[in-house]
């Protein structure tokens, strides 16, 4: 997920640079070439539980796969005119500069450097990670400030190793990170005890939860040493597409907060006497105009997609084995003390 | 006295005594190979006990406690612990792992394509069989277009539509013949003609008859075949064992060709043709495949007006070709330099030009001499198409990570790995034998010794 690669680096600069004199698709506005061309190429990861992944029938699903399908839904008001490109993420950055991908939804941590050097925009953000710790419920650890000492497993070569020996010496904890190359050893040796914890993100803390033999004998402590705020990302210089993206965001938190969903759009649409939803539902107004979208975009978004809650129960909720709990954390509504906040639609 | 003497004077040998029953058999064998010394017995016991160990412990995890019908990881986990196998699993994933993402309702046709090339090589092992060449190269020229069609659908060009139909043609051609190989003892060309009634009729006639009988097939396999219509599928969703034998597949049936084009352009005197091939070989040979695979699908768009955007299937299986061709080219350049000289000198002293040396007289010498190189190397390029993976190609290897990322199927990944690895053996295996056949069939004296 953050594995710094050299190479992927390398060929992103290399691609940003072969760009700056004249960049691909800069005359022509992305809106065009995929209203043209008659589906949207959306790029994915390789699969990561929850956010997308693969069926045994060969069907993309999951939280950042409903971006893609949000997106579609309000150009074709149909979620489902997407080509889905599942690339690894040494080369993601350089699939967006090359053209062949229109939006990256993957899990991708929205940093300075990123936006500035390599070519791209991120638009907002549609789910707020950080890295934390899991450990035995045996241990009777309840904070991370408690693993003095302690041996934790860890990926090498990414940003969470840097962070965990970070933290410890901020901390006077005298970590001993236990390096793996491979995830899933990683995780098979935390299972059996290899050591007191194990440090991860914290969507993926829970999807390692998910696949041990016994879930209930874990705990991810509450400390968040790190901050990963994740969101689709489109190429620079499109504001147009720019704004189509982070607005089918926005449209589902909102939707959220106006209390629409899935279920009630159509009686919303018709009843409704709240001025903001009017708009938002292209009643009244002619919001859709500066997008360049037809008068229901955010209709078909919210009726075929969701809203951001409907989609975070289904993929991330308690019901799911992901099992990451919304209240009161930061991806729950601002109202209720989370960051997830839209701009008013007026 | 002395008469009985004499008659009994005749030497009866007695029979020799049976070796001693601990010599012979089983037993004497295990006394002589395994328990000759204190030293040997031990090791024979030491290892015995390890093999059994090992042997056990796959058998509990491979049968034992392995689960056979599950709905998720998560139900085989609550069955068997984690102590053994889920292959529940294997069952769900496999349409996936063998054909990726192609949809279900179409994925006969890539069954299809592989039968009808599986049974157009077949009559390579038919000893009765002649004009092999002929077949194979039928099969290499035409069964890609037929392939093509099969795998991809939709619309396509008239002039893809002819080649099906010359494919389709030349595939009932081949089985005709094998037909009169083993009924009448004749080849098909043959029978025609005697059908004919032209048999003692000059030899170009023949010719016309076999291009007329040729016509006739054309024109109903591409009535037959305008009638097909198949559902469009895109490229992208192509994957799975399918997608790695694709790859390979193409790699494999162009390395010689075009290793046996560089190998002769290297040693060629025309210096043009000799820096280029040279170049190129030492280019493709220097730079690890990986490279070359995210040269070809990352950094080529880039150079590569937007318009032209080539699906990256294309650009890898373009990639691997160019890398297999300059392996190849060396292993043929080695083959090559093993002749000896005065087979090059015999051939020109007899008037033959360069092409009819080389393809009379000095590769089929040296082409005997590779098998094990070549074999080696289409191997090594079997297993090197697993790289694809890493630039998000969804074949078997991906498939089969893929299948333990699923929320369902969550931790499942030891199965598919061994799964995908049984496969890459069977296959790996059957190209080794395979190997090991004709070296046997056509190696003549230089068989392996």
């Amino acid at each position: 997920m953050k594995k710094v690669s050299l190479f992927g680096l390398g060929a992103g600069l290399l691609a940003a640079l072969a760009l700056s004199p004249e960049p691909v698709s800069a005359q022509e506005s992305t809106l065009d070439i995929v209203k043209s061309r008659g589906h949207l190429r959306c790029q994915l990861g390789t699969p990561a539980p929850g956010f997308y992944s693969l069926s045994d029938a060969g069907k993309w699903s999951g939280f950042d796969v409903e971006t893609c399908r949000a997106v579609s839904a309000s150009i074709f008001g149909d979620p489902d005119k997407i080509e889905y490109q599942s690339v690894t993420s040494a080369v993601r950055f350089t699939a967006m500069a090359n053209g062949e991908s229109d939006v990256l939804s993957r899990t991708t941590t929205w940093t300075l450097f990123r936006e500035t050097q390599l070519g791209l925009d991120f638009t907002t953000v549609n789910f707020y990670d950080g890295q934390g710790f899991m450990v035995t419920n045996d241990s009777g650890v309840k904070s991370a400030l408690e693993l003095k000492g302690a041996t934790v497993c860890v990926l090498t070569g990414t940003t969470t190793e840097l962070n965990l020996t970070d933290y410890g010496r901020t901390n006077g904890l005298d970590i001993q990170p236990v390096v793996f190359e491979d995830s899933n050893v990683r995780d098979s040796t935390f299972f059996s005890g290899g050591c007191d914890a194990i440090t991860n993100d914290k969507s993926g803390l829970a999807s390692i939860r998910a696949k041990a033999p016994d879930r209930s004998i874990f705990t991810i402590l509450p400390e968040t040493i790190s901050k990963e705020p994740l969101g689709p990302v489109v190429r620079q210089n499109d504001s147009q597409w720019n704004d189509i993206v982070m607005w089918a965001v926005f449209t589902m938190v909102a939707a959220e907060e106006l209390g629409i969903n899935s279920g009630n759009v159509d009686k919303m649409r018709a009843e409704s006497g709240n001025p903001e939803i009017r708009r938002m539902l292209g009643v009244e107004g002619d919001l859709n105009t500066g997008l360049g979208l037809g008068k229901d975009w955010a209709y078909n978004i919210i009726k075929m997609v969701g809203n951001y809650g409907e989609n975070y129960e289904e993929y991330m909720g308690s019901k799911t084995v992901m099992n990451i709990p919304r209240a009161g954390s930061v991806n729950d509504l601002w109202t209720r003390g989370g960051l997830m906040y839209s701009p008013p639609f007026r | 006295m002395t008469d009985t003497m004499q008659t009994d004077a005749v030497f009866h040998p007695k029979p020799s005594m049976p070796p001693p029953p601990n010599t012979v058999g089983v037993v004497g064998w295990m006394r002589k190979n395994l328990f000759g010394s204190l030293v040997d017995g031990i090791l024979t016991i030491g290892c015995l006990a390890l093999v059994l160990y090992v042997l056990n412990s796959v058998l509990q995890y491979t049968l034992i406690n392995a689960v056979w019908t599950a709905n998720s990881y998560r139900e085989c986990l609550d069955i068997n612990k984690g102590e053994g196998a889920c292959w529940a699993g294997i069952s769900v994933w496999f349409n996936s792992m063998m054909y990726g993402r192609y949809p279900d309702p179409e994925q006969w046709r890539i069954n299809l394509a592989f039968v009808t090339l599986f049974a157009w090589m077949a009559p390579f092992w038919f000893p009765k069989v002649s004009g092999k060449m002929l077949v194979g190269a039928s099969a290499v020229l035409t069964f890609p277009f037929l392939a093509a069609q099969l795998f991809l659908g939709g619309e396509t060009s008239l002039f893809h539509q002819a080649m099906v139909s010359v494919a389709l043609v030349l595939f009932i051609t081949v089985w005709l013949h094998v037909g009169t190989s083993y009924l009448m003892g004749r080849s098909i060309g043959d029978v025609l003609v005697g059908i004919t009634g032209f048999a003692d009729k000059d030899d170009r006639l023949h010719k016309w008859v076999h291009m007329g009988f040729f016509g006739v097939g054309f024109v109903l396999a591409f009535l037959y075949q305008s009638s097909w219509e198949f559902v469009e599928v895109p490229i992208t969703v192509w994957g799975g064992l399918f997608l790695t034998l694709v790859i390979s597949g193409i790699g494999i049936a162009s390395a010689l060709p075009n290793g046996i084009l560089l190998a002769l352009g290297r040693r060629s005197k025309m210096p043009v043709i000799r820096v280029f091939c040279t170049s190129f070989i030492e280019l493709f040979r220097s730079v690890p495949l990986i490279t070359i695979l995210f040269m070809a699908v990352t950094m080529m768009p880039l150079f590569l007006p937007v318009e032209i955007n080539p699906p990256k299937l294309i650009m890898v299986i373009v990639a691997v070709c160019l890398f297999s061709a300059a392996y190849m080219a060396e292993t043929v350049r080695a083959g090559l330099q093993a002749i000896n000289k005065g087979q090059y000198e015999a051939a020109q002293a007899m008037g033959l030009n360069f092409w009819k040396m080389m393809a009379l007289i000095v590769m089929p010498q040296a082409l005997k001499l590779m098998i094990p190189n070549i074999v080696g190397s289409f191997i090594g390029l079997m297993k090197d198409t697993t790289l694809v993976s890493i630039i998000g190609l969804y074949d078997i290897l991906l498939m089969a990570k893929a299948a333990g990322q699923n929320p369902t199927w969550l931790g499942f990944h030891t199965e598919p790995l061994l799964f995908t690895a049984s496969f890459f053996f069977v296959i790996c295996f059957c190209m080794s034998k395979y190997s090991q056949h004709l070296e046997r069939t056509i190696g003549g004296g230089y068989g392996r010794r």
